[in-house]
Protein backbone atom coordinates (compact mmCIF):
# COMPACT_ATOMS: atom_id res chain seq x y z
CA UNK A 1 0.00 0.00 0.00
CA UNK A 2 1.44 3.37 -0.98
CA UNK A 3 1.74 6.22 1.50
CA UNK A 4 -0.91 8.28 -0.29
CA UNK A 5 -3.36 5.38 -0.32
CA UNK A 6 -2.58 4.86 3.34
CA UNK A 7 -3.38 8.48 4.14
CA UNK A 8 -6.60 8.38 2.19
CA UNK A 9 -7.63 5.20 3.95
CA UNK A 10 -6.83 6.71 7.37
CA UNK A 11 -8.89 9.79 6.60
CA UNK A 12 -11.78 7.75 5.31
CA UNK A 13 -11.70 5.39 8.28
CA UNK A 14 -11.77 8.29 10.71
CA UNK A 15 -14.87 9.55 8.90
CA UNK A 16 -16.55 6.15 9.14
CA UNK A 17 -15.68 5.66 12.79
CA UNK A 18 -17.60 8.81 13.70
CA UNK A 19 -20.32 8.29 11.15
CA UNK A 20 -23.29 10.05 12.73
CA UNK A 21 -21.20 13.02 13.83
CA UNK A 22 -19.72 13.21 10.33
CA UNK A 23 -23.22 13.16 8.89
CA UNK A 24 -24.42 16.07 11.06
CA UNK A 25 -21.30 18.04 10.31
CA UNK A 26 -21.76 17.57 6.59
CA UNK A 27 -25.38 18.61 6.96
CA UNK A 28 -24.25 21.88 8.53
CA UNK A 29 -21.58 22.46 5.91
CA UNK A 30 -24.22 21.79 3.25
CA UNK A 31 -26.57 24.30 4.87
CA UNK A 32 -23.79 26.91 4.82
CA UNK A 33 -22.97 26.13 1.24
CA UNK A 34 -26.57 26.22 0.10
CA UNK A 35 -27.20 29.58 1.76
CA UNK A 36 -23.99 30.96 0.28
CA UNK A 37 -24.85 29.35 -3.04
CA UNK A 38 -28.26 31.07 -3.11
CA UNK A 39 -26.59 34.40 -2.34
CA UNK A 40 -23.97 33.77 -4.96
CA UNK A 41 -26.66 33.03 -7.54
CA UNK A 42 -28.51 36.20 -6.56
CA UNK A 43 -25.37 38.31 -6.77
CA UNK A 44 -24.49 36.75 -10.10
CA UNK A 45 -27.99 37.49 -11.36
CA UNK A 46 -27.84 41.07 -10.09
CA UNK A 47 -24.51 41.52 -11.85
CA UNK A 48 -25.95 40.15 -15.06
CA UNK A 49 -28.97 42.46 -14.76
CA UNK A 50 -26.75 45.44 -14.06
CA UNK A 51 -24.84 44.55 -17.18
CA UNK A 52 -27.98 44.26 -19.28
CA UNK A 53 -29.42 47.50 -17.94
CA UNK A 54 -26.15 49.33 -18.44
CA UNK A 55 -25.78 48.03 -21.93
CA UNK A 56 -29.31 49.12 -22.73
CA UNK A 57 -28.81 52.39 -20.96
CA UNK A 58 -25.64 54.12 -22.03
CA UNK A 59 -25.04 57.86 -22.07
CA UNK A 60 -26.70 60.51 -24.15
CA UNK A 61 -24.37 63.24 -25.43
CA UNK A 62 -26.21 66.26 -26.83
CA UNK A 63 -24.78 68.13 -29.84
CA UNK A 64 -24.94 71.94 -30.19
CA UNK A 65 -26.98 73.10 -33.16
CA UNK A 66 -23.82 74.82 -34.52
CA UNK A 67 -22.10 71.47 -35.07
CA UNK A 68 -24.70 69.66 -37.12
CA UNK A 69 -22.87 69.62 -40.47
CA UNK A 70 -21.68 66.19 -41.64
CA UNK A 71 -18.01 66.90 -41.08
CA UNK A 72 -18.46 67.90 -37.43
CA UNK A 73 -20.83 65.02 -36.70
CA UNK A 74 -18.38 62.52 -38.15
CA UNK A 75 -15.55 64.01 -36.16
CA UNK A 76 -17.52 63.88 -32.91
CA UNK A 77 -18.53 60.28 -33.62
CA UNK A 78 -14.87 59.36 -34.18
CA UNK A 79 -13.80 61.04 -30.93
CA UNK A 80 -16.55 59.30 -29.01
CA UNK A 81 -15.58 55.88 -30.35
CA UNK A 82 -11.99 56.50 -29.25
CA UNK A 83 -12.97 56.98 -25.61
CA UNK A 84 -12.07 54.02 -23.47
CA UNK A 85 -14.91 51.73 -22.39
CA UNK A 86 -17.14 52.93 -25.21
CA UNK A 87 -18.64 50.00 -27.04
CA UNK A 88 -20.98 51.61 -29.50
CA UNK A 89 -22.06 55.09 -30.68
CA UNK A 90 -25.45 55.73 -32.24
CA UNK A 91 -26.34 59.12 -33.80
CA UNK A 92 -29.84 60.49 -33.36
CA UNK A 93 -30.44 63.59 -35.51
CA UNK A 94 -32.95 66.29 -34.63
CA UNK A 95 -35.74 64.52 -36.53
CA UNK A 96 -35.11 61.30 -34.63
CA UNK A 97 -35.20 63.24 -31.38
CA UNK A 98 -38.51 64.81 -32.39
CA UNK A 99 -40.02 61.39 -33.24
CA UNK A 100 -38.68 59.98 -30.00
CA UNK A 101 -40.30 62.74 -28.00
CA UNK A 102 -43.57 62.18 -29.78
CA UNK A 103 -43.56 58.47 -29.06
CA UNK A 104 -42.69 59.11 -25.42
CA UNK A 105 -45.61 61.47 -25.09
CA UNK A 106 -47.98 58.98 -26.77
CA UNK A 107 -51.48 60.42 -26.58
CA UNK A 108 -50.13 63.86 -25.63
CA UNK A 109 -48.07 64.03 -28.82
CA UNK A 110 -50.42 66.75 -30.06
CA UNK A 111 -48.56 69.10 -27.68
CA UNK A 112 -45.75 69.11 -30.19
CA UNK A 113 -47.96 70.04 -33.10
CA UNK A 114 -46.60 73.03 -34.95
CA UNK A 115 -43.07 72.65 -33.58
CA UNK A 116 -41.83 70.56 -36.53
CA UNK A 117 -40.24 73.55 -38.23
CA UNK A 118 -38.38 75.05 -35.25
CA UNK A 119 -37.71 71.57 -33.70
CA UNK A 120 -36.38 72.38 -30.20
CA UNK A 121 -35.01 68.88 -29.65
CA UNK A 122 -31.23 68.56 -29.93
CA UNK A 123 -29.37 65.95 -31.93
CA UNK A 124 -27.47 63.49 -29.76
CA UNK A 125 -25.24 60.47 -29.59
CA UNK A 126 -26.22 57.42 -27.58
CA UNK A 127 -22.96 56.07 -26.16
CA UNK A 128 -22.98 52.47 -24.94
CA UNK A 129 -20.47 51.02 -22.50
CA UNK A 130 -18.36 47.92 -22.45
CA UNK A 131 -18.52 47.62 -18.69
CA UNK A 132 -20.19 49.32 -15.78
CA UNK A 133 -17.13 50.50 -13.85
CA UNK A 134 -15.68 53.86 -14.83
CA UNK A 135 -18.73 55.24 -16.64
CA UNK A 136 -18.15 58.50 -14.75
CA UNK A 137 -14.76 58.81 -16.50
CA UNK A 138 -16.41 58.25 -19.87
CA UNK A 139 -18.90 60.98 -19.05
CA UNK A 140 -16.19 63.46 -18.08
CA UNK A 141 -14.16 62.74 -21.20
CA UNK A 142 -17.15 63.13 -23.46
CA UNK A 143 -18.08 66.47 -21.89
CA UNK A 144 -14.77 67.91 -23.09
CA UNK A 145 -15.42 67.07 -26.75
CA UNK A 146 -16.08 70.12 -28.94
CA UNK A 147 -19.69 70.36 -29.97
CA UNK A 148 -21.05 68.38 -27.05
CA UNK A 149 -22.81 70.76 -24.71
CA UNK A 150 -24.40 68.34 -22.29
CA UNK A 151 -24.09 64.68 -21.34
CA UNK A 152 -27.05 62.99 -19.74
CA UNK A 153 -27.44 59.66 -18.12
CA UNK A 154 -30.27 57.95 -16.47
CA UNK A 155 -28.64 57.99 -13.09
CA UNK A 156 -31.66 57.03 -11.07
CA UNK A 157 -32.16 53.60 -12.62
CA UNK A 158 -28.47 52.87 -12.70
CA UNK A 159 -27.93 53.87 -9.09
CA UNK A 160 -30.89 51.84 -7.93
CA UNK A 161 -29.53 48.73 -9.60
CA UNK A 162 -26.09 49.43 -8.22
CA UNK A 163 -27.34 49.79 -4.68
CA UNK A 164 -29.29 46.54 -4.92
CA UNK A 165 -26.09 44.90 -6.09
CA UNK A 166 -24.17 46.45 -3.19
CA UNK A 167 -26.72 45.36 -0.59
CA UNK A 168 -26.68 41.83 -1.97
CA UNK A 169 -22.89 41.79 -1.81
CA UNK A 170 -22.72 43.08 1.76
CA UNK A 171 -25.34 40.57 2.86
CA UNK A 172 -23.45 37.85 1.03
CA UNK A 173 -20.19 38.64 2.81
CA UNK A 174 -21.78 39.29 6.19
CA UNK A 175 -23.94 36.21 6.43
CA UNK A 176 -21.32 34.21 4.57
CA UNK A 177 -18.60 35.07 7.05
CA UNK A 178 -20.74 34.12 10.04
CA UNK A 179 -21.74 30.80 8.49
CA UNK A 180 -18.19 30.01 7.45
CA UNK A 181 -16.91 30.64 10.96
CA UNK A 182 -19.62 28.40 12.40
CA UNK A 183 -18.81 25.68 9.88
CA UNK A 184 -15.10 25.78 10.60
CA UNK A 185 -15.82 25.49 14.30
CA UNK A 186 -18.11 22.50 13.78
CA UNK A 187 -15.72 20.71 11.42
CA UNK A 188 -12.94 21.33 13.89
CA UNK A 189 -15.03 19.80 16.67
CA UNK A 190 -15.79 16.70 14.64
CA UNK A 191 -12.17 16.22 13.67
CA UNK A 192 -11.17 16.66 17.30
CA UNK A 193 -13.05 13.41 17.95
CA UNK A 194 -10.85 11.68 15.41
CA UNK A 195 -7.76 13.34 16.80
CA UNK A 196 -8.78 12.28 20.29
CA UNK A 197 -9.37 8.66 19.35
CA UNK A 198 -5.97 8.65 17.64
CA UNK A 199 -4.17 10.33 20.54
CA UNK A 200 -2.10 7.25 21.22
CA UNK A 201 -0.98 7.02 17.62
CA UNK A 202 -0.11 10.70 17.58
CA UNK A 203 1.87 10.36 20.79
CA UNK A 204 3.86 7.42 19.43
CA UNK A 205 4.36 9.12 16.08
CA UNK A 206 5.87 12.14 17.77
CA UNK A 207 8.34 9.93 19.62
CA UNK A 208 9.31 8.12 16.46
CA UNK A 209 9.99 11.42 14.71
CA UNK A 210 6.92 12.24 12.66
CA UNK A 211 6.86 15.74 11.27
CA UNK A 212 3.86 17.90 12.12
CA UNK A 213 2.93 17.81 8.47
CA UNK A 214 2.80 14.03 8.50
CA UNK A 215 0.70 13.91 11.68
CA UNK A 216 -1.66 16.53 10.33
CA UNK A 217 -2.18 14.94 6.92
CA UNK A 218 -4.79 12.24 7.61
CA UNK A 219 -6.90 14.77 9.49
CA UNK A 220 -6.59 17.31 6.70
CA UNK A 221 -7.61 14.56 4.30
CA UNK A 222 -10.58 13.79 6.54
CA UNK A 223 -11.63 17.45 6.70
CA UNK A 224 -11.16 17.96 2.99
CA UNK A 225 -13.17 14.84 2.17
CA UNK A 226 -15.98 16.18 4.33
CA UNK A 227 -15.77 19.55 2.62
CA UNK A 228 -15.71 18.09 -0.88
CA UNK A 229 -18.51 15.65 -0.11
CA UNK A 230 -20.63 18.51 1.17
CA UNK A 231 -19.73 20.57 -1.90
CA UNK A 232 -20.96 17.81 -4.19
CA UNK A 233 -24.23 17.33 -2.29
CA UNK A 234 -24.86 21.08 -2.05
CA UNK A 235 -24.16 21.58 -5.72
CA UNK A 236 -26.61 18.89 -6.76
CA UNK A 237 -29.30 20.30 -4.46
CA UNK A 238 -28.78 23.92 -5.52
CA UNK A 239 -28.68 22.95 -9.19
CA UNK A 240 -31.88 20.91 -8.99
CA UNK A 241 -33.55 23.68 -7.00
CA UNK A 242 -32.64 26.44 -9.44
CA UNK A 243 -33.58 24.41 -12.47
CA UNK A 244 -36.92 23.54 -10.85
CA UNK A 245 -37.94 27.12 -10.08
CA UNK A 246 -36.29 28.73 -13.13
CA UNK A 247 -39.31 27.98 -15.31
CA UNK A 248 -41.46 30.22 -13.12
CA UNK A 249 -38.96 33.07 -12.83
CA UNK A 250 -38.84 36.12 -15.10
CA UNK A 251 -36.03 35.65 -17.61
CA UNK A 252 -33.21 38.09 -17.87
CA UNK A 253 -33.60 40.64 -20.70
CA UNK A 254 -37.13 39.48 -21.53
CA UNK A 255 -38.77 42.65 -20.21
CA UNK A 256 -36.73 45.81 -20.03
CA UNK A 257 -36.50 47.29 -16.58
CA UNK A 258 -37.72 44.12 -14.86
CA UNK A 259 -35.30 42.03 -12.86
CA UNK A 260 -34.75 38.75 -14.65
CA UNK A 261 -32.93 35.51 -13.94
CA UNK A 262 -30.17 33.93 -16.00
CA UNK A 263 -30.43 30.32 -17.16
CA UNK A 264 -28.51 27.79 -15.02
CA UNK A 265 -26.18 27.04 -17.89
CA UNK A 266 -24.61 30.45 -17.15
CA UNK A 267 -24.32 29.78 -13.41
CA UNK A 268 -23.50 26.15 -12.66
CA UNK A 269 -19.77 26.52 -13.13
CA UNK A 270 -19.37 29.51 -10.80
CA UNK A 271 -21.42 27.73 -8.15
CA UNK A 272 -19.47 24.50 -8.52
CA UNK A 273 -16.09 26.22 -8.28
CA UNK A 274 -17.27 28.27 -5.29
CA UNK A 275 -18.47 25.12 -3.50
CA UNK A 276 -15.29 23.18 -4.19
CA UNK A 277 -13.10 26.04 -2.98
CA UNK A 278 -15.29 26.54 0.05
CA UNK A 279 -15.24 22.82 0.82
CA UNK A 280 -11.47 22.59 0.62
CA UNK A 281 -10.93 25.76 2.65
CA UNK A 282 -13.46 24.81 5.33
CA UNK A 283 -12.07 21.30 5.59
CA UNK A 284 -8.45 22.35 5.79
CA UNK A 285 -9.00 25.17 8.27
CA UNK A 286 -11.30 23.08 10.45
CA UNK A 287 -8.90 20.17 10.66
CA UNK A 288 -5.81 22.33 11.16
CA UNK A 289 -7.58 23.93 14.07
CA UNK A 290 -8.52 20.55 15.56
CA UNK A 291 -5.01 19.13 15.47
CA UNK A 292 -3.14 22.27 16.50
CA UNK A 293 -3.06 21.46 20.21
CA UNK A 294 -1.38 18.10 19.60
CA UNK A 295 1.45 19.44 17.51
CA UNK A 296 3.59 21.36 19.96
CA UNK A 297 7.11 20.07 19.54
CA UNK B 1 27.25 11.42 21.27
CA UNK B 2 25.20 12.67 24.23
CA UNK B 3 26.68 15.56 26.19
CA UNK B 4 25.11 17.49 29.07
CA UNK B 5 26.85 20.64 30.26
CA UNK B 6 25.64 22.02 33.60
CA UNK B 7 22.07 21.17 32.80
CA UNK B 8 19.33 22.18 35.21
CA UNK B 9 15.67 21.38 34.64
CA UNK B 10 13.10 23.10 36.76
CA UNK B 11 9.43 22.28 36.10
CA UNK B 12 6.69 24.87 36.19
CA UNK B 13 5.72 24.24 39.79
CA UNK B 14 9.27 24.77 40.97
CA UNK B 15 10.31 21.11 41.13
CA UNK B 16 13.99 20.82 40.32
CA UNK B 17 14.13 17.53 38.41
CA UNK B 18 17.77 17.86 37.34
CA UNK B 19 20.29 19.96 39.19
CA UNK B 20 23.41 21.09 37.36
CA UNK B 21 24.16 17.82 35.55
CA UNK B 22 27.27 17.39 33.41
CA UNK B 23 28.06 14.14 31.64
CA UNK B 24 29.21 12.68 28.39
CA UNK B 25 28.12 9.42 26.78
CA UNK B 26 30.35 8.35 23.89
CA UNK B 27 29.32 6.73 20.65
CA UNK B 28 28.90 2.98 21.10
CA UNK B 29 28.69 3.11 24.91
CA UNK B 30 26.19 1.17 26.99
CA UNK B 31 25.00 3.09 30.04
CA UNK B 32 22.64 2.28 32.88
CA UNK B 33 20.86 5.20 34.48
CA UNK B 34 19.70 4.34 38.00
CA UNK B 35 18.19 6.11 40.96
CA UNK B 36 15.10 6.19 43.13
CA UNK B 37 11.72 7.18 41.80
CA UNK B 38 11.56 10.92 41.21
CA UNK B 39 15.34 11.32 40.93
CA UNK B 40 15.09 12.75 37.40
CA UNK B 41 15.84 9.77 35.15
CA UNK B 42 12.85 10.24 32.86
CA UNK B 43 13.48 13.96 32.76
CA UNK B 44 17.00 13.23 31.54
CA UNK B 45 15.63 11.13 28.68
CA UNK B 46 13.02 13.77 27.79
CA UNK B 47 15.75 16.36 27.51
CA UNK B 48 17.71 14.09 25.14
CA UNK B 49 14.79 13.90 22.70
CA UNK B 50 13.93 17.57 23.27
CA UNK B 51 10.50 16.80 24.60
CA UNK B 52 11.51 19.19 27.35
CA UNK B 53 14.03 22.01 27.22
CA UNK B 54 16.56 22.62 29.99
CA UNK B 55 16.05 25.62 32.24
CA UNK B 56 19.77 26.27 31.97
CA UNK B 57 22.88 24.58 30.55
CA UNK B 58 23.59 22.98 27.20
CA UNK B 59 22.80 19.65 25.60
CA UNK B 60 24.60 18.32 22.54
CA UNK B 61 23.41 15.26 20.65
CA UNK B 62 25.69 14.13 17.83
CA UNK B 63 27.54 17.44 18.35
CA UNK B 64 24.35 19.40 17.70
CA UNK B 65 23.35 21.98 20.25
CA UNK B 66 19.70 21.25 21.01
CA UNK B 67 19.02 24.84 22.04
CA UNK B 68 19.77 25.85 18.45
CA UNK B 69 17.51 23.17 16.99
CA UNK B 70 14.40 24.59 15.36
CA UNK B 71 10.99 23.08 16.16
CA UNK B 72 10.66 21.73 12.67
CA UNK B 73 13.97 19.88 13.00
CA UNK B 74 13.03 18.10 16.23
CA UNK B 75 11.40 15.16 14.37
CA UNK B 76 14.71 14.53 12.60
CA UNK B 77 16.54 14.49 15.94
CA UNK B 78 14.03 11.92 17.19
CA UNK B 79 14.62 9.71 14.16
CA UNK B 80 18.18 9.31 15.41
CA UNK B 81 16.95 8.08 18.79
CA UNK B 82 14.89 4.93 19.27
CA UNK B 83 12.72 5.18 22.38
CA UNK B 84 11.44 2.18 24.38
CA UNK B 85 8.89 2.62 27.18
CA UNK B 86 8.18 0.54 30.27
CA UNK B 87 4.57 0.03 29.11
CA UNK B 88 5.57 -0.81 25.50
CA UNK B 89 3.23 1.77 23.93
CA UNK B 90 2.11 -0.48 21.12
CA UNK B 91 -0.91 0.03 18.89
CA UNK B 92 -3.26 -2.75 19.91
CA UNK B 93 -5.41 -2.68 16.81
CA UNK B 94 -2.38 -3.36 14.66
CA UNK B 95 -0.41 -6.58 14.23
CA UNK B 96 3.26 -6.91 15.11
CA UNK B 97 4.24 -6.27 11.51
CA UNK B 98 1.86 -3.31 11.24
CA UNK B 99 3.26 -1.74 14.40
CA UNK B 100 6.74 -1.87 12.90
CA UNK B 101 5.56 -0.69 9.48
CA UNK B 102 3.82 2.20 11.24
CA UNK B 103 7.18 3.46 12.48
CA UNK B 104 8.68 3.17 9.02
CA UNK B 105 5.80 5.07 7.48
CA UNK B 106 6.19 7.81 10.03
CA UNK B 107 9.73 8.44 8.81
CA UNK B 108 8.43 8.17 5.24
CA UNK B 109 10.53 5.16 4.32
CA UNK B 110 10.20 3.69 0.83
CA UNK B 111 8.14 0.53 0.28
CA UNK B 112 11.33 -1.35 -0.45
CA UNK B 113 13.00 -0.13 2.72
CA UNK B 114 9.90 -1.08 4.70
CA UNK B 115 10.08 -4.66 3.42
CA UNK B 116 13.77 -5.18 4.12
CA UNK B 117 13.77 -3.46 7.52
CA UNK B 118 10.68 -5.32 8.69
CA UNK B 119 12.17 -8.78 8.21
CA UNK B 120 15.55 -7.66 9.51
CA UNK B 121 14.28 -6.28 12.84
CA UNK B 122 11.83 -9.16 13.33
CA UNK B 123 14.83 -11.48 13.15
CA UNK B 124 16.97 -9.21 15.34
CA UNK B 125 14.51 -9.32 18.26
CA UNK B 126 13.56 -12.95 17.73
CA UNK B 127 9.90 -12.54 16.78
CA UNK B 128 9.88 -14.74 13.69
CA UNK B 129 6.48 -16.29 13.19
CA UNK B 130 4.70 -13.66 15.27
CA UNK B 131 4.40 -11.06 12.51
CA UNK B 132 0.65 -11.40 12.18
CA UNK B 133 -0.18 -11.68 15.87
CA UNK B 134 -1.81 -8.84 17.71
CA UNK B 135 -0.03 -7.46 20.81
CA UNK B 136 -2.76 -8.83 23.08
CA UNK B 137 -1.94 -12.34 21.90
CA UNK B 138 1.68 -11.94 23.04
CA UNK B 139 3.44 -12.17 26.42
CA UNK B 140 4.85 -9.04 28.07
CA UNK B 141 8.36 -9.95 27.00
CA UNK B 142 7.25 -10.44 23.42
CA UNK B 143 5.39 -7.13 23.47
CA UNK B 144 8.53 -5.38 24.63
CA UNK B 145 10.37 -7.07 21.76
CA UNK B 146 7.85 -5.57 19.37
CA UNK B 147 8.50 -2.16 20.90
CA UNK B 148 12.23 -2.78 20.56
CA UNK B 149 11.81 -3.85 16.94
CA UNK B 150 9.81 -0.71 16.26
CA UNK B 151 12.54 1.44 17.78
CA UNK B 152 15.23 -0.37 15.76
CA UNK B 153 13.33 -0.30 12.48
CA UNK B 154 14.37 3.25 11.70
CA UNK B 155 18.06 2.35 12.37
CA UNK B 156 18.71 4.97 15.04
CA UNK B 157 22.32 5.37 16.25
CA UNK B 158 20.99 5.79 19.80
CA UNK B 159 18.51 3.62 21.71
CA UNK B 160 16.97 4.94 24.89
CA UNK B 161 14.89 2.67 27.12
CA UNK B 162 12.95 3.92 30.14
CA UNK B 163 12.62 0.94 32.52
CA UNK B 164 12.14 -1.52 29.66
CA UNK B 165 12.05 -4.49 32.00
CA UNK B 166 9.98 -2.86 34.72
CA UNK B 167 6.87 -4.88 33.88
CA UNK B 168 8.65 -8.16 33.17
CA UNK B 169 9.74 -11.17 35.20
CA UNK B 170 13.46 -11.85 35.69
CA UNK B 171 13.89 -14.42 32.94
CA UNK B 172 12.03 -12.37 30.36
CA UNK B 173 13.92 -9.27 31.48
CA UNK B 174 17.22 -11.00 30.90
CA UNK B 175 16.13 -11.86 27.38
CA UNK B 176 15.34 -8.21 26.62
CA UNK B 177 18.66 -7.09 28.12
CA UNK B 178 20.56 -9.63 26.03
CA UNK B 179 18.95 -8.20 22.92
CA UNK B 180 19.97 -4.70 24.00
CA UNK B 181 23.56 -5.83 24.61
CA UNK B 182 23.63 -7.40 21.20
CA UNK B 183 22.32 -4.22 19.57
CA UNK B 184 25.07 -2.35 21.41
CA UNK B 185 27.82 -4.65 20.11
CA UNK B 186 26.77 -3.66 16.60
CA UNK B 187 27.64 -0.06 17.39
CA UNK B 188 24.41 1.46 18.68
CA UNK B 189 24.69 3.70 21.74
CA UNK B 190 22.30 2.44 24.41
CA UNK B 191 20.98 4.20 27.52
CA UNK B 192 18.82 2.10 29.83
CA UNK B 193 16.98 3.36 32.88
CA UNK B 194 16.44 0.54 35.36
CA UNK B 195 15.74 -0.27 38.98
CA UNK B 196 16.85 -3.84 38.67
CA UNK B 197 20.04 -4.41 40.69
CA UNK B 198 20.38 -7.97 39.39
CA UNK B 199 20.62 -6.76 35.84
CA UNK B 200 23.21 -4.13 36.72
CA UNK B 201 25.30 -6.53 38.80
CA UNK B 202 25.22 -9.17 36.06
CA UNK B 203 26.71 -6.71 33.59
CA UNK B 204 29.94 -4.77 33.64
CA UNK B 205 28.52 -1.65 32.04
CA UNK B 206 28.81 1.97 33.02
CA UNK B 207 26.29 2.99 35.70
CA UNK B 208 25.25 6.57 36.33
CA UNK B 209 23.26 7.04 39.54
CA UNK B 210 20.94 9.97 40.10
CA UNK B 211 19.42 11.15 43.31
CA UNK B 212 17.29 14.25 43.78
CA UNK B 213 18.38 15.49 40.38
CA UNK B 214 22.12 15.16 41.01
CA UNK B 215 24.63 12.60 39.76
CA UNK B 216 25.69 10.74 42.89
CA UNK B 217 27.94 8.23 41.17
CA UNK B 218 29.30 7.34 37.76
CA UNK B 219 31.33 4.14 37.45
CA UNK B 220 33.20 5.56 34.48
CA UNK B 221 34.38 8.83 35.94
CA UNK B 222 35.34 7.39 39.30
CA UNK B 223 32.88 5.24 41.14
CA UNK B 224 30.90 6.62 44.00
CA UNK B 225 31.09 10.38 44.33
N1 LIG C 1 5.89 17.38 33.50
C1 LIG C 1 6.24 17.57 34.79
N2 LIG C 1 5.79 18.66 35.46
C2 LIG C 1 6.12 18.89 36.72
N3 LIG C 1 6.93 18.08 37.43
C3 LIG C 1 7.43 16.97 36.82
C4 LIG C 1 7.10 16.67 35.48
N4 LIG C 1 7.73 15.52 35.14
C5 LIG C 1 8.42 15.14 36.22
N5 LIG C 1 8.24 15.99 37.25
C6 LIG C 1 8.87 15.93 38.57
O1 LIG C 1 10.27 15.95 38.39
C7 LIG C 1 10.89 15.03 39.28
C8 LIG C 1 11.68 14.01 38.46
O2 LIG C 1 10.78 13.20 37.73
P1 LIG C 1 11.22 12.07 36.74
O3 LIG C 1 12.24 12.64 35.84
O4 LIG C 1 10.01 11.48 36.15
O5 LIG C 1 11.92 11.04 37.72
P2 LIG C 1 12.16 9.47 37.56
O6 LIG C 1 11.96 9.09 36.15
O7 LIG C 1 13.57 9.28 38.03
O8 LIG C 1 11.21 8.78 38.46
C9 LIG C 1 9.77 14.42 40.09
O9 LIG C 1 9.69 15.16 41.30
C10 LIG C 1 8.55 14.63 39.26
O10 LIG C 1 7.41 14.78 40.09
MG1 LIG D 1 10.67 7.69 35.28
Amino acid sequence: MKTSTYLFKQGYENLKKHGSKTFTTMLIICATMIVLGIFLILVENVNKNVKTVTEGQGLQAFVSDDYLDDENIQQIARKLKDVENVKEVIYLDKDDAFEDAKSTLKEYAYLLDGLEKSNPFPASFIVKFDKLEGTEDVKETIETIDGIYKVGYNETILNAVMSVADIAKVAFFGIGTVMIVISIFIISNTIKLAVYSNKREIFIMRYIGATNKFIRRPFIVEGTLMGLGSAAISWVLVSLGYIAIYARLPKIGSTLGVFGFAPYSELWFVVLIAFILLGVILGMLGSSLAIKKYLKA
Amino acid sequence: MIEFKQVTKKYDHGVIALDNISLKIEKGEFVFLVGPSGSGKSTFLKLVIKEEDPTSGNININSRDLSKLKDKDVPYLRRKIGFVFQDFRLLYDKTVAENIIFALRVIEASEREIRTQLSSVIKQVGLEGKENSYPNQLSGGEQQRVALARALATRPPIIIADEPTGNLDAVTAKGIMDTLYEINTKGTTVVVVTHDQNIIRASNKRVIALDKGKIVSDTKTGGVM
